[in-house]
């Protein structure tokens, strides 16, 4: 598999504190990568940074592989599901899948129009394109999320807490579609998260970050993680205790 | 360059139309691909499409070619995809158009007008609703309040007061005093045409005291605090903090309503009783200046004019509107749904409704104050 992204010597935080050090990384072609970590750990601050609405500290972060670097001109080479879906108010989810069509590609408006309802079939939104977001449910919003950000089929989707909030059948109904996502349709998916049933679900590989340590303190397989680890921070983590009670 | 793709018809004997896609399908070519099919199966019936050669396909062109068949459905026709196989199968399949599969369209649920009728008849008597249940709250919450005045939460009062009061008073004295100067100049033109100049002072008093004085405060603090206090309690309440402070037993009115009411009935005569006396202020800058009369000659007219009677009753139209402004934003405020787009209807309806609310109190004040001679 090839690399797609490469976090080298990343160091993050606010007001020059870092909150993480020292972070390092690769995510490669179509897998599933998740960053795990308690509250506080840095998760969606690393995620920011990834995405570059947060510059770090020190360090670099590269996409390999995925065309040129991003400019105000060129597309952006990945999609973003924020952890409240993030959808236009005022725009039914047709529209908002719809926005990043018209901004991006020369499509003419029916052309969009059928790849935005083909973006909503995929995830099961299809009847529900001339609503708005304040009409359907927190998972329906998660997943015009999702549809959104694949728009312009970007090879990179990050996806923040995106069982945050759901029901557990709702919440399965969405790693199925990330696993989908990411087996059919080729998309390298990362995906930051504390659900897990979900990590265990979904993940490829993962990185578990750590705010005392300030940095990650493991990485692999999840599943490899969850039985195999030694260390007391991990295996509290995966069994849902205080690190200082193992 | 050569291009991407490639669309080509293939001889055939039976009626079809068979076309033949080759190269790189993506969505960076959608236009073209969208284009090229719809001109190649215009005419026809059945088209059969050879996918076989098709290098790589990405699913914004999958979607393309699934609204392309869905396109020629509409049309009465019939797109068959043939030769997919690997991942271009798979990626059709995914749009449920792949070989075998229905490539149907499941029509968005559109509201026709007798549902837009139905949903604006339903919102109407859900806002009914809404404000017989705030304006039922709100006398509980004064019997409540009166029998133990401490459950009403007084720690935000200094600054609320602060903000509608302090915070409010120059753009107050500035409006009030352009308006009394406004007013001053056109009656100053017209009385002075008639030899009326001693009779300023008593246009500019009466007019300001008694009406533009209380209404145009009013109408500032609506547009600063009104508005502020429909946006807040609108974001407090999409952010779900107003069920939080019931389920920790707090009611909303005795929390958030009261303290903004009686920070407006502090703040608001107040206010008023300032800007009457910059309005009067700017009349007697005009008549120094325009009419050349002296401050004393105004002074006297203006007190010969004006009673503590005329100025009671701007007070006592600023209570009222304190009162409406205070009541009206808060409701809106906490009948707000829907996020972002929510909190600005919110807070639009607020001002709207407050400004005519105040327009009518003061027109209704100013009948009965007429009809007691007052």
């Amino acid at each position: 598999m090839a690399r797609v992204l490469a976090v080298r010597d990343l160091s993050i935080g606010y007001g020059g504190e870092a909150l993480l050090e020292e972070i390092a990384f690769d995510v490669q072609r179509g897998e599933v990568f998740a960053i795990l970590g308690g509250s506080g750990s840095g998760k969606s601050t690393l995620l920011r940074t990834l995405i570059g609405l947060q510059p770090p500290l020190q360090g670099r972060v590269h996409f390999t592989g995925i065309g040129p670097p991003e400019r105000a001109m060129t597309p952006p080479r990945f999609g973003v599901v924020f952890q409240s879906a993030a959808l236009f108010g005022s725009s039914t989810l047709l529209q908002n899948v719809l926005l990043p069509l018209q901004k991006w590609t020369d499509l003419p408006p029916d052309a969009a129009t059928a790849v935005a309802m083909g973006r909503l079939r995929l995830v099961g939104l299809e009847r529900f394109a001339h609503h708005l977001p304040s009409e359907v449910s927190g998972g329906m919003k998660k997943r015009c999320g999702i549809a959104r950000a694949l728009a312009l089929d970007p090879p990179i989707l990050f996806l923040d807490e995106p069982s945050a909030g759901l029901d557990p059948i709702t919440s399965a109904d969405l790693d199925r579609l990330i696993l989908t996502l990411a087996r059919r349709l080729a998309v390298t998916i990362v995906l930051v998260t504390h659900e897990l049933p979900s990590i265990l679900h979904t993940a490829d590989q993962c990185i578990l970050l750590d705010s005392r340590a300030r940095g990650v303190i493991a990485r692999g397989a999840p599943r490899e993680l969850a039985e195999r680890s030694t260390d007391v921070r991990v295996q509290a983590f995966f069994q849902r205790r205080e690190a200082g009670h193992a | 360059m050569d291009p991407s793709f490639t669309l080509t018809r293939e001889p055939a004997a039976d009626g079809r139309l068979r076309l033949r896609l080759q190269g790189s399908l993506t969505l960076r070519d959608g236009a073209r691909l969208w284009r090229d099919l719809a001109a190649a199966c215009a005419g026809y019936a059945e088209v059969e499409v050879d996918l076989a050669a098709v290098e790589r396909l990405d699913g914004g062109a999958a979607a393309l070619l699934a609204g392309s068949a869905l396109r020629q459905g509409e049309r009465g026709g019939r797109i068959v995809w043939v030769g997919a196989t690997g991942d271009t199968a798979k990626l059709l399949d995914l749009y449920d158009c792949g070989p075998g599969a229905p490539c149907e369209r499941t029509e968005p649920r559109q509201p026709g007008l007798l549902a837009d009728i139905g949903t604006f008849a339903i919102a109407a008597v859900d806002t009914t609703r809404q404000i017989l249940a705030f304006v039922g709250d709100l006398v509980t919450g004064v019997l409540l309040a009166v029998r133990r005045p401490r459950s009403v939460h007084t720690a935000d009062l200094g600054v609320l007061l602060e903000r509608a009061g302090t915070d409010g008073m120059p753009i107050v004295l500035l409006i009030n005093f352009l308006v009394g100067a406004i007013l001053g100049l056109q009656g100053a033109i017209q009385l002075h045409r008639f030899g009326g100049d001693p009779f300023l002072a008593n246009l500019v008093g009466l007019s300001v005291v008694r009406e533009l004085g209380p209404l145009m405060t009013a109408i500032l603090v609506t547009g600063r605090s009104g508005a502020a206090y429909a946006a807040e309690l609108g974001t407090m309440t999409v952010n779900e903090e107003i069920d939080a402070l019931r389920t920790l037993g707090q009611d909303p009115q005795r929390f958030l309503v009261f303290p903004r009411v009686v920070t407006l009935l502090l703040v608001l005569p107040v206010l008023t009783l300032v800007g009457d006396l910059v309005g009067s202020f700017g009349g007697l800058v005009i008549a120094m200046v325009y009419l050349d009369q002296p401050a004393v000659v105004y002074l006297q007219s203006f007190q010969q004019a004006v009673s503590f009677g005329d100025v009671g009753t701007g007070l006592l139209k600023s209570v009222a509107f304190a009162i409406a402004i205070g009541l009206i934003a808060c409701q809106r405020g906490l009948a707000t749904r829907g996020g972002a787009v929510g909190v600005g209807r919110a807070t639009t309806s607020a001002v709207v409704v407050v400004l005519f609310s105040l327009v009518a109190l003061d027109a209704a004040f100013t009948w009965v104050f007429s009809l007691l001679d007052w």
